[in-house]
């Protein structure tokens, strides 16, 4: 029987480690960490798994330590937490990541023209606009939107400028270039406030741990889709959408104004398998790994396309006009109470 | 006219190898001989290598030293590492000994991609590797990564 030699143990153990740390998926790390030993040994004590989530991921960078199965010691722990987070990062279902908005930087018509409405994928609702406005102004504005997940990875965002239709011209009111940043809150103390109701601006409340470069925007009444260079993970579960360059004035008051009528986050999100905490004031970021809810995700998971029954607001379904209960409550759901007069002044200059 | 110099390699069996001196400081480790090695620095033995891997070394570190710009170095690389698997192991250890950076990443990552896609099973045979787990910590192993279709 021919002896077994195992090639990496005759290898020196540097070369060992630099041969495992040339596997780019964590798949082929975990197989590898179960062939032998020695090869569990190089795998787990070298953080292997850690390596090549960081290396793919920079801004996992802020992670200080992972909170997992407590009867693990911290390699093995570490080992098994990035090995499930690169999973988790790369294979996740997509889905819709925003949730609720949180601020804008300023509103002209509020409740009407709120950035509540840019959850909704419609522009018309009712013959009614739906849209966020901002005031009129020169400036840069800024919207900021919390995800379904405090840690998320992001793969594009989507916009839609809003087209007043009821102007003369139809105006659209898209920006020049778009950024998005991404990030968490100073303190959670600080978001238990209704920016969205006192139309105050919450930018100063967060820190922004990532910025994007500026995508040009063009003045187009669609979707327009911004897909990141590299998949982004969002740390803290926070997105700002900031427009810059005013190019469309209303003829009425010839200030400058920003309509979005939709936004929309791509990605991956990791609860809750993986959530993320942060310690005040020190500034540590645990990641919080729970087997078995990442064992249910993974076995759970279906290779369906991305449907808009994922978005957070959904056009309301067909009706069966039998049913008038249901449609009473849907009219009563979607009622804002906006008067109707508003309406009729603005389309004065076309009659 | 500049005369090259030519020095000669010694592999662990004796064999005997005459290069030109800007091949072999390719390798960092016969560059820094050279350097500390005072008189007779002519001769440089490779005890850690053998003749066979040593001859290959040379050929790759010739082909890269003369013609680093040309176009097919990348399909020389390719072909360069498509050799069986004893070979590509005696490269990489001796590309690590004799610090020859270009020839270590190529072998490493050569060696990795055969792993690559393979169940735990498939790279014990490959490599020829002995399971020295226990039943209970194989089965241990197997619960716990079981999202990855651990087999």
């Amino acid at each position: 029987m021919e002896t077994r030699i195992d090639f990496l143990e005759w290898l020196e153990p540097d070369m060992a480690f630099k041969i495992l740390s040339c596997l780019d998926d964590s798949a082929d790390l975990v197989r590898a960490s179960a062939v032998s030993r020695y090869w569990q040994k190089i795998v787990v004590s070298n953080g292997l798994s850690k390596q090549l989530c960081m290396s793919t991921f920079p801004q996992l960078a802020c992670i200080t330590h992972v909170v997992g199965p407590s009867h693990e010691n911290s390699s093995e722990r570490d080992h098994r937490a990035y090995a499930s987070l690169f999973r988790a990062l790369t294979s996740f279902p997509l889905t819709y990541c925003i949730a609720d908005p949180v601020s804008a930087s300023s509103t002209d018509n509020y409740p009407q023209e709120s950035i509540m409405n840019t959850l909704d994928p419609r522009d018309t609702i009712r013959s009614r606009g739906s849209y966020w406005s901002s005031k009129g102004s020169n400036d840069p504005e800024t919207l900021i939107y919390s995800l379904t997940a405090n840690i998320c990875v992001i793969t594009e965002i989507n916009l839609h400028p809003f087209q007043a239709l009821f102007q003369f011209d139809f105006p659209i009111y898209s920006s020049r270039f778009v950024r998005f940043r991404m990030g968490h809150p100073k303190s959670c103390n600080e978001l238990n406030y209704d920016f969205v109701d006192a139309q105050e601006c919450a930018d100063g409340k967060f820190i922004w741990t990532y910025t994007s470069q500026m995508f040009p925007v063009i003045q187009q009444n669609r979707l327009q889709r911004f897909k990141l260079p590299e998949p982004v993970i969002c740390i803290g579960g926070y997105l700002q959408v900031e427009l810059l360059g005013r190019v469309q004035k209303q003829a009425s008051d010839d200030k400058y104004y920003f309509c979005v009528a939709h936004v929309q986050a791509i990605g991956r999100q990791l609860s809750p398998a993986f959530s993320v905490e942060f310690s005040e004031p020190s500034n540590n970021v645990s990641l919080k790994y729970d087997v078995e809810k990442f064992g249910l995700t993974v076995s759970n998971r279906q290779n369906a396309s991305l449907s808009t029954g994922l978005l957070p607001v959904q056009p309301p379904r067909q009706l069966a006009w039998g049913n008038l209960q249901d449609f009473m409550q849907i009219v009563e759901a979607h009622d804002d109470g906006v008067e109707y007069d508003v309406w009729v002044d603005e389309l004065d200059p076309i009659l | 006219m500049t005369s090259s110099k030519t020095i000669v390699l010694r592999s662990s069996d004796g064999a005997t190898f005459e290069v030109d001196e800007a091949v072999a400081l390719h390798s960092l480790m016969i560059k820094h001989r050279i350097e500390t090695g005072g008189a007779d620095s002519t001769t440089i033995d490779v005890p850690e290598v053998t003749g066979n891997t040593l001859s290959k070394v040379i050929e790759y570190c010739k082909k890269h030293v003369e013609a680093p710009n040309s176009d097919d170095l990348k399909s020389f690389d390719t072909d360069f590492v498509k050799v069986d698997q004893a070979v590509l192991c005696h490269l990489a250890k001796a590309s690590y000994y004799m610090n020859i950076k270009g020839l270590l990443d190529l072998s490493s990552k050569t060696i990795a991609d055969m792993f690559k896609g393979k169940t735990v099973e498939q790279i014990r045979e490959t490599f020829h590797i002995k399971n020295d787990f226990t039943p209970e910590e194989e089965e241990e192993l197997r619960k716990e990564n079981s999202w990855n279709l651990f087999v």
